[in-house]
């Protein structure tokens, strides 16, 4: 079933009128999106582009001023559609007086999931988003993080075909982050289509296959990620223990070849990476932790 | 005890006879012309904003959605909602009501005296009429304010996006609530009924010193006279047989049993604790005329200037009487005393009008005698009485009763053989008054339990919890927290007051409808002085027609609020006919289905996410 058309809008147009019916704003104007099965798409845009009005618009939260959306061909604002799809809303609104295992089992039955297998999906999903110390305390006391991930949590209870983030890496620190980034990365991997906003770029390039850009209402820009970040004309070349002489060599080749010589050094490697590292580390061995002082400054190469 | 209607038999009621239209027609009608309205207006917004075609589609798909969508209401769905709101609300502290309870008990206890004639009934009175506010109250609170914070605080978005209905969503909050009131109400009700029954708890002892013996025509002791000590502010009379044993007489609405714990020379008297408090009583009630002065038949007694006209009154030291007709007395109506002998348990609530002040400590003398209603001649002779203002009268009827010297008999002569006999009541003090109802006579039929009709006054505050949630809960699906709170107190004020706003509507009243009246009260005329016919007045009188129309209107949907509480029966030690509670469970339930649907359909075409 892979290709099948998950969601789909045509001209989807919403305008939020005040009271008496004039326009205040147009927030999203004739929007025509696809999104296939087994994909991860991700919303750009900056703020009040019009990101979360889509996401909202795909579940039923609001009604189109003009124009349709679809998903699993049937109109957004039909119920039954809910039982294949998961919302992570962008606070993560969750009712703060149960813990964690009682919002579990709220939202599962509003599935009408069976009473054990709901039991050892809450069980399962605790497990997997780390939240087996906080189970029984409510949700008030927990942090930004742990909201997040039992709000994650209760959107996959059901074990649905669609999934929508709403800002799903913002507010996170690095690891939690990096823990989401793996998770939607397995989720795709089981076949499920994920629908992700964010305006933080990194996070979306990291993960998404496809992305559209909104800006002020209007697609500005839709494809696959690495067809639209390639840069075409720029080729990359990355070697290990490669003398000065060998660089000189590979600098005439290319002048030779009327090549242009962009740039030689050290790559570097993710700020990402290096933060995790040291706290995996400092993990595995608490205490001080010998630091490389800057009295020498590292050699460069030209 | 007021008894404006009596309530009819349950299948006349829901099915109509009898002159009456039933409520089950009613209803249906209602909900048939609310439906095709709601439908009009639907379908002329969706015109104003998006053209008849389109205009047209949405009202079908709205429809037909709506009609599908109902009848997939899941239980489990419902009660997963249910034990959602269940837990709200006791995390949010509704225990506290309890204390207040509580509270309010302690500070009764220390107030309420009990030196009051009728001790039972301000207890009584006070407990259920502070339970049903409490209840409302925590009802009202819990309910208006519930799926507003959903709203505010957007958890509502990851409810609606889960395959729920909006019909669980509103139901199951209902179902909630109500759980939640019926724990409250119980537990309030139980330490209720404790609380009165602890504080009417009091003893006597027998003032033996004073007891006088009571010697029979031979001269032997037949008994014991005397009185009881001063307990709890009031004393007993006390009558005691040749043993010691028998009772202390009936004051302030109990009295007590007395044995002889020792012999009959070294009497130990132990006196029971109060017996008789709580009562249930089964009235049978007749059909009342007056006699004026002359003796003549006329339609109603003497206005004495009360604007409640429920009672009028009979003059006396004149013919003018109060005429009953019962109907339906036979051998099984007539009780048999503890010495065997049998009679007739009529009881008489009097209230006296005094044109001069006599002897404020003495009652007001009158007459009650029975009579043949075909043959007024045959007759009992006059008993006389004294009553006191307000006060319940018992008269136990012997079978063989005098007329003149003659002996008649009870069933033979005096009553016919379809079972109708007339009771007479004069007044016999001149220039005083008696005043009476119709329900003021009537034939006393075996009690009811008084536990039991403490528990059917229970389910009456119940019903009007169920009543003030199913309102609120349907408010706030379309208004915010205090503004639904506000309709709902409209609502059920407008409920309570539901006969006078009829008699507006219908220009019963006087002082015209609501622009006229509000015109009278700033022109600063009365309600019946003539009004100008100028073009404005007349205009004034065409608004209100319109407006009138309208609020007869809305008069059909408004639930009658006054009439669901029971509290004065059971204060005043009358039975709840089952009737009446199976009627009020059957129209709350019809207002709870009513309101769920509109409640389904506000939170349907309510944009969530706005």
């Amino acid at each position: 079933m892979a290709g099948e058309t998950v969601v789909e809008t045509r001209a989807l147009t919403k305008v939020y009128r005040d009271f008496w019916g004039r326009q205040k704003v147009r927030a999203l104007k004739a929007l025509d999106l696809e999104i296939k099965q087994g994909e991860v798409f991700g919303l750009l845009g900056p703020n009040g582009s019009g990101k979360t009005t889509t996401i909202k618009l795909l579940l039923g939260l609001l009604f189109p001023t003009e124009g349709q959306a679809l998903v699993f061909g049937k109109d957004a604002t039909d119920v039954s559609k809910n039982h294949r799809i998961g919302y992570l809303p962008e606070e993560s609104y969750l009712y703060r007086f149960l813990n964690a295992d009682e919002t579990l089992d709220f939202y599962g039955r509003l599935f009408d999931i069976p009473h054990d297998e709901l039991k050892r999906r809450i069980d399962n999903l605790v497990r997997l988003v780390g939240l087996e110390r906080a189970r029984k305390r409510q949700l008030k006391e927990y942090s930004k993080g742990m909201t997040r991930r039992i709000g994650l949590a209760q959107a996959l209870i059901n074990e649905p075909e669609l999934i929508l983030l709403d800002e799903p890496t913002s507010g996170l620190d690095p690891i939690g982050t990096r823990e989401m980034k793996d998770l939607i990365l397995r989720l795709k991997d089981e076949g499920k289509t994920i629908v992700m906003c964010s305006h933080l770029l990194a996070d979306v390039q990291d993960v998404c296959d496809r992305i559209a850009i909104l800006h002020q209402g209007e697609l500005k820009e839709l494809g696959r990620v690495d067809a639209l970040l390639t840069v075409a004309d720029v080729t990359q070349i990355r070697g290990r223990n490669l003398s000065p002489q060998c660089q000189d060599e590979i600098r005439q080749v290319i002048e030779r070849n009327q090549g242009e010589l962009v740039s030689v050094e050290h790559p570097t490697t993710t700020l990402e990476e290096l933060f995790l590292t040291i706290v995996r580390d400092s993990e595995a061995r608490p205490g001080r932790r010998a630091v490389v002082t800057d009295s020498q400054p590292a050699a460069s190469q030209n | 005890m007021v008894l404006e209607n009596a309530p009819l038999d349950f299948l006349t009621w829901l099915f109509g006879g009898a002159g009456e239209i039933g409520a089950l027609p009613r209803f249906l009608v209602t909900v048939l012309v609310l439906a095709v309205l709601a439908l009009l207006v639907g379908f002329l917004t969706a015109l104003v904003r998006y053209g008849p075609l389109k205009a047209g589609d949405l009202t079908y798909r709205v429809v037909t959605n709506g009609i599908a969508e109902l009848a997939r209401t899941s239980p489990r769905r419902i009660w997963a909602i249910a034990r959602l709101a269940i837990k709200e609300s006791f995390r949010r502290r509704v225990i506290v009501a309890l204390v207040v309870f509580f509270l309010i008990l302690l500070f009764a206890g220390w107030f309420l005296k009990t030196d009051y004639r009728q001790p039972a009934k301000l207890l009584l009175s006070f407990i259920l009429t502070a339970t049903t506010y409490l209840v409302l109250m925590i009802a009202l609170l819990l309910s208006a304010f519930s799926l507003p914070n959903d709203f505010k605080s957007k958890t509502i978005y990851t409810v609606v996006t889960k395959p729920v209905r909006a019909g669980d969503i509103v139901l199951g909050r209902i179902l909630g609530f109500t759980i939640v009131g019926t724990v409250m109400l119980a537990i309030m009700s139980l330490f209720g009924y404790l609380f009165v029954v602890r504080t009417l708890y009091h003893t006597h002892e027998v003032d033996v010193s004073r007891l006088e013996e009571v010697v029979d025509a031979d001269g032997n002791v037949v008994g014991k006279t005397g009185r009881t000590t001063l307990n709890d502010y009031h004393r007993h009379e006390v009558e005691l047989d040749a043993d010691g044993n028998d009772r202390a007489l009936s004051t302030n609405e109990h009295y007590h049993t007395i044995e002889n714990t020792g012999t009959p020379d070294e009497p130990k008297y132990v006196v029971s604790g109060p017996e008789g408090f709580l009562r249930a009583r089964v009235p049978q009630y007749g059909k009342l005329r007056f006699l004026d002065r002359r003796g003549a038949p006329a339609p109603r007694g003497i206005s004495v200037g009360n604007e409640w006209t429920y009672r009028s009154f009979i003059e006396g030291g004149s013919a003018a009487a109060a005429v009953w007709l019962l109907d339906g007395v036979n051998d099984s109506s007539l009780r048999t005393d503890p010495e065997g002998k049998k009679y007739l348990p009529l009881e008489l609530i009097v209230r006296v009008f005094r044109s001069y002040k006599g002897n404020i400590e003495e009652g007001i003398q009158g007459s009650i005698r029975l009579r043949n209603p075909d043959n007024p001649n045959v007759k009992s002779n006059e008993d006389i009485f004294t009553a006191k203002d307000a006060s319940i009268n018992t008269f136990d009827i012997p079978v063989k009763l005098y007329n003149g010297q003659k002996e008649i008999d009870l069933l033979k002569d005096l009553v016919t053989k379809d079972g109708r006999l007339e009771v007479v009541v004069q007044c016999l003090d001149s220039s005083q008054y008696y005043g009476f109802a119709q329900p003021d006579l009537y034939l006393r039929l075996p009690d009811a339990s008084p536990t039991w009709n403490y528990v059917k006054a229970q389910i009456g505050i119940w019903v009007q919890m169920v009543l003030v949630i199913a309102i609120a809960v349907t408010a706030s699906t379309l208004l915010n927290g205090p503004v639904a709170m506000l309709f709902t107190v409209s609502f059920i004020l407008l409920g309570f007051f539901r006969e006078f706003f009829v008699n507006v509507a219908t220009g019963k009243q006087v002082g015209g409808g609501p622009v006229e009246s509000l015109v009278r009260l700033v022109t600063q005329k009365n309600m019946i002085t003539k009004l100008d016919q100028s073009f404005g007045v007349q205009l004034m009188k065409w608004i209100d027609w319109v407006l009138r129309q309208a609020m007869l209107s809305l008069a059909q949907v408004l639930p009658d609020f006054r009439s669901l509480s029971t509290v004065d029966y059971v204060a005043y030690g009358f039975n709840i006919p089952t009737n009446k509670i199976s009627q009020d469970v059957v129209v709350t339930a019809a207002y709870v289905l009513g309101l769920c649907i509109i409640g389904y359909f506000c939170l349907r075409t309510r944009e969530v996410a706005k």
